[in-house]
């Protein structure tokens, strides 16, 4: 197969390009990736497990927007639609079955209090990932959604492309079996 | 309100979202979770998620903005030199099909004149008319020459379009 490369020229021409191609300047872009690049990348790290996915998806998921030609009435809008993409990016890549163990969630503490709480709350944090691995994709986008990021029904339903009639019984039924895994993984 | 839900689900999930829970927000909304099975439920779920995010923000790193934009811009670019040499490509598969094409065209018309020469060459060897050996060698040589020739013409006809093909394809 033959690879196509860019000379440096090509790629200087390729700013004028993107101006033309992007739905938004440079300006716009960079305002709105500083509002929402670690939202989006914590997401994709907690829906996927891994940390260099959820990299290559970050930058897959924002040029998918930024090739995205569909006016927005506003933020919100946008953000709701850049999730929408990193779902659907996070459930075209689910084929891991398990949740690595976060590196930051076994790191050294201080003194020996700051190291039984850290330690709790490590463990927590480890129930958590366990449970929401056997989840489905689709529950844990929406319960990450609602009790993460604090959004609407309406503002889930249209990221995770359902309706928003349905979305309230699929909420409560994907908090019903997390909460009852976490039971689960408590007791054991 | 359905079975499903609670009035004041989205309170907790704010108090939570704000860090105020339970602490430092409304008493009545601690006292209503303390019974509300939905919203106690959500404050358990939206503790164990917040304090997950609120870890993972610490430690995530994101790339610059320019560095996406730059990458995304140079995709963008890559991704129109390759559609504009997209019909290069399909020219190059007419072209083969269309050898091809001549070249089975040749053979159908070529086809139904073989068994009379292969007839008329086993009368000539039935018949004794064979010429003398120098000549037969000299056009077995020939014939061999020409055959030599052929096939390669034909590799070259069908193989060098087909590479062409391969090597200017994009996936």
């Amino acid at each position: 197969m033959r690879e196509i490369t860019l000379t440096d020229m090509e790629r200087l021409g390729a700013f004028d390009e993107a101006e033309r191609t992007f739905q938004m300047t440079e300006e716009a872009f960079r305002t709105f990736y500083e509002l929402t690049a670690r939202p989006v990348r914590v997401y994709l790290a907690r829906m996927t497990g891994d940390d260099r996915l959820a990299d290559d998806l970050l930058q897959e998921t924002y040029y998918r927007f930024l090739r995205a030609n569909r006016a927005f009435d506003n933020d919100d809008h946008r953000r709701n639609y850049l999730f929408r993409i990193a779902t659907n990016l996070v459930h075209d890549h689910r084929r891991k079955p398990f949740m690595e163990v976060p590196a930051a969630a076994i790191a050294e503490v201080p003194d020996a209090a700051a190291a039984a709480q850290a330690a709790e709350r490590a463990a927590r944090r480890l129930d958590l990932h366990r449970a929401m691995q056997r989840l489905k994709p689709r529950e844990r986008s929406m319960l990450w959604l609602a009790y993460a990021q604090g959004w609407s029904h309406e503002e889930i339903a249209s990221a995770i492309g359902v309706k928003t009639a349905s979305m309230k019984a699929m909420l409560h039924r994907a908090r019903q079996r997390l909460v009852a895994l976490l039971k689960t993984g408590a007791q054991s | 309100m359905s079975a499903y839900d609670c009035p004041r689900e989205q309170d907790v999930v704010n108090a939570v979202l704000g860090g105020h829970w339970p602490d430092r927000c409304n008493e009545s909304l601690v006292a209503h979770a303390a019974h509300c099975v939905t919203c106690r439920e959500i404050a358990q779920v939206s503790v164990l998620l917040q304090e997950d995010v609120d870890h993972a923000r610490i430690d995530v790193i994101v790339p610059a903005a320019g560095q996406i934009w730059w990458r995304a811009a140079v995709r963008a670019r890559l991704e129109s030199t390759q559609a504009a040499a997209r019909p290069m490509t399909w020219m190059h598969a007419i072209t083969g099909a269309i050898v091809v094409g001549v070249f089975l065209a040749g053979l159908t018309a070529v086809w139904p004149m073989l068994p009379s020469v292969l007839n008329m060459i086993t009368r000539a060897v039935n018949l004794d008319m064979l010429p003398s050996p120098e000549v037969t060698n000299a056009l077995a040589g020939g014939l061999a020459m020409a055959a030599g020739v052929g096939v390669v013409a034909a590799a070259i006809l069908i193989i060098a379009p087909l590479a062409l093909y391969f090597a200017f394809s994009d996936d």
